[in-house]
């Protein structure tokens, strides 16, 4: 018995300190839930600021969950089997694994709540299958972006490289998708050749240990091009270390903080801009038109732009 | 029961049906996989490859229900998966008399590579309703994880309290050199430990893949920890020889509910992290104490 009454102070003191977090629920104002595959990325923090700004303009309440890992789906699915629970009018989410998400989405669809998909697709197939239907998705097209970035390659070493690929979780749609776009933009450039392409799951560490051990294997590699800008940062420290810098072409995706100030710095050459405070933005602004029951367009493109030396603030 | 409590007062969503069976499925991956760790941990060892050997069981289960192979066919093939995982732990534990902290830590990284191996790191999806119930089912209006974990928990604790391979596990955990010397293989029931383990770790595969209609090689990061956990809070000795499996179904449940809890309240996930190993330690800590003052 006593061990109970101690754990009821444990989790007194627990709720105590979520008491000011909690607090806002007594509102009348329509909750909103904002599911991000992680917090730990400064891609999803960005994301998260520009939906609070949008929904405190709007005057929704936003719910904003994460998993502690990107990859972990069942955490995602758990999050959005709870949020359910707490009445919510509209889900933002950006699914953790484009198939495993549907599961998780049909309980969204059995509670009637509007779905709205910001980043990374949903499998088209298993969602039809499925009978899950989303309002829309808000997104940068990964494919045109990775195609950018294999069209700066193409420009600037004259058509002439030897590449290196460092991919991001083999079966996600998002790194799948660039992928396909930089393979696609420099296939017909016959001088460039893909010498290494391997996955580093969008980790800046293991970015490091996976383009140090390409650079043993092909001591040629001239041009590297990474899913994420974490992933070619940890290239840029791997270059580093090999005594390479300034030898070797980075080029990244996502246009990071610290991927600007690496490309000011020349250690990076180029990264593709996303602008996750805009998706943040608008992916709250449909989810507040869905509960009006408004009609959304099936895609809401956000832009995409090539941050290169010339063109970084 | 008071963390129920503290909870429904906070927030009206916790004590409602629906939620209140959404935590009980959203535990059972956990307090299955940890019916293994108790039996490893009142044996006096550990079993850090649960996580790797849910991995494995579900690509291979999911693989060879893309194949065509019969539902049942496919089932036995994952927990023989999990069972041989657990053999191997258990036989170079107890034959090779290396530490099983060493063993598993081996196992988790061979059996993760394996899987990773096996499906060139691409989760398997898409599978048939008939195997899809075994997560999104009811057996009389209670969903069938449920059901699973109940079904696990009865048997393993019939085991572990009236039976002498459970007495044994005791014994070995409690004096492992006593027990030897009083003619009891302990090799061998060492090694079926493991087994146990990797068995009840391929069942939790089998939910987990059926519950997010997909296997990934990438699944199951870190479930060693939080079936320490659940086994630990649930009041079962690290030191072994002392623990019962009702125990860690607590645990399991108090992991399970302060997530939930948590995430109804809207706290920050980066806050819910600290709350839950805070909670970890301050229920080891209470039963430390009470234990000193008893004796």
């Amino acid at each position: 018995m006593r061990k109970l009454t101690v754990l009821f102070v444990a989790a007194l003191a627990a709720s105590s300190l979520s008491c000011n977090r909690a607090a806002p629920e007594s509102t009348d104002k329509p909750k909103i839930a904002l599911v991000l595959k992680t917090l730990n990325h400064p891609f999803f923090v960005d994301m998260r600021r520009g939906a609070q700004e949008a929904a405190d303009r709007l005057g929704v309440q936003l719910e904003v969950q994460a998993a502690e890992r990107e990859s972990d789906v069942e955490k995602q699915m758990q999050i959005v089997e709870n949020m359910i629970q707490t009445g919510i009018k509209a889900l933002v989410i950006t699914p953790s694994g484009s198939r495993e998400i549907v599961s998780a989405l049909v309980k969204a669809r059995d509670a009637k709540i509007p779905i709205i998909i910001v980043d990374t697709r949903v499998d088209e197939k298993a969602a039809a299958d499925a009978g899950v239907h989303t309002e829309t998705f808000v997104g940068s097209d990964n494919y045109e972006g990775g195609k950018l970035a294999g069209g700066y390659v193409v420009k600037a070493t004259d058509g002439k490289a030897r590449v290196a690929i460092l991919e991001g979780i083999p079966g996600h749609e998002t790194g799948d998708s660039r992928l396909r776009g930089f393979r696609d933009a420099v296939k017909d450039a016959p001088g460039i050749t893909i010498v290494a392409s391997q996955p580093a799951n969008w980790e800046r560490d293991q970015g490091f240990n996976v383009f140090q051990n390409m650079l043993q294997a092909h001591p040629d590699i001239d041009t590297v091009f990474a899913a994420s800008d974490l992933m070619a940062l940890g290239a840029v420290e791997a270059i580093a270390a090999a005594g390479k810098t300034g030898k070797i072409r980075v080029v990244g995706f996502d246009a990071l903080d610290d991927a600007k100030k690496a490309i000011a710095a020349g250690t990076m050459d180029a990264s593709v801009a996303q602008f996750p405070s805009e998706m943040g933005k608008i992916a709250v602004e449909s989810a507040v038109k869905a509960m009006r029951g408004e009609k959304l367009p099936a895609n809401i493109v956000v832009k995409l732009e090539m941050v290169t030396k010339d063109t970084v603030k | 029961m008071a963390l129920c409590g503290v909870l429904w007062a906070l927030t009206p969503h916790f004590l409602t049906v629906p939620n209140l069976l959404n935590v009980a499925q959203q535990t059972s991956i956990n307090a299955i996989v940890a019916v293994g760790m108790t039996f490893v941990i009142v044996s006096g060892g550990i079993d850090l490859s649960v996580g790797s050997i849910v991995a494995l069981s579900g690509v291979a289960l999911g693989a060879a229900l893309q194949d065509g192979q019969a539902l049942p066919v496919a089932l036995a093939i994952a927990l023989g998966i999990g069972v041989a995982c657990g053999l191997v732990n258990g036989a170079i534990i107890s034959w090779g008399g290396l530490p099983p902290f060493i063993v598993t830590l081996g196992m988790m990284s061979i059996a993760r590579g394996a899987a990773l191996l096996f499906t060139e790191g691409r989760p398997v999806s898409g599978f048939d309703p008939l195997f899809r119930s075994l997560a999104t089912g009811h057996v009389g209006g209670v969903p069938s994880p449920v059901v699973a974990t109940m079904a696990v928990y009865l048997i393993a604790h019939v085991v572990l309290t009236r039976t002498t391979f459970g007495r044994y596990v005791y014994a070995i955990g409690g004096n492992e050199e006593a027990t030897r010397l009083s003619g009891v293989s302990v090799r061998f029931h060492k090694t079926m430990v493991y087994a146990v383990s990797g068995l009840v770790s391929a069942i939790a595969a089998v939910i987990l893949t059926a519950r997010l209609n997909s296997a990934q090689p990438i699944a199951g990061m870190m479930y060693e920890l939080d079936a320490i956990a659940a086994t630990v809070i649930g009041g079962t000795s690290l030191m072994g020889g002392e623990g019962s499996l009702a125990g860690t179904l607590v645990g399991a449940l108090i992991m399970g509910v302060l997530r939930n809890g948590l995430n109804l309240l809207g706290v920050s996930s980066f806050l819910q992290q600290i709350v839950i190993g805070a909670v970890i330690i301050g229920a080891v800590l209470v039963d430390t104490v009470l234990k000193r003052h008893r004796n």
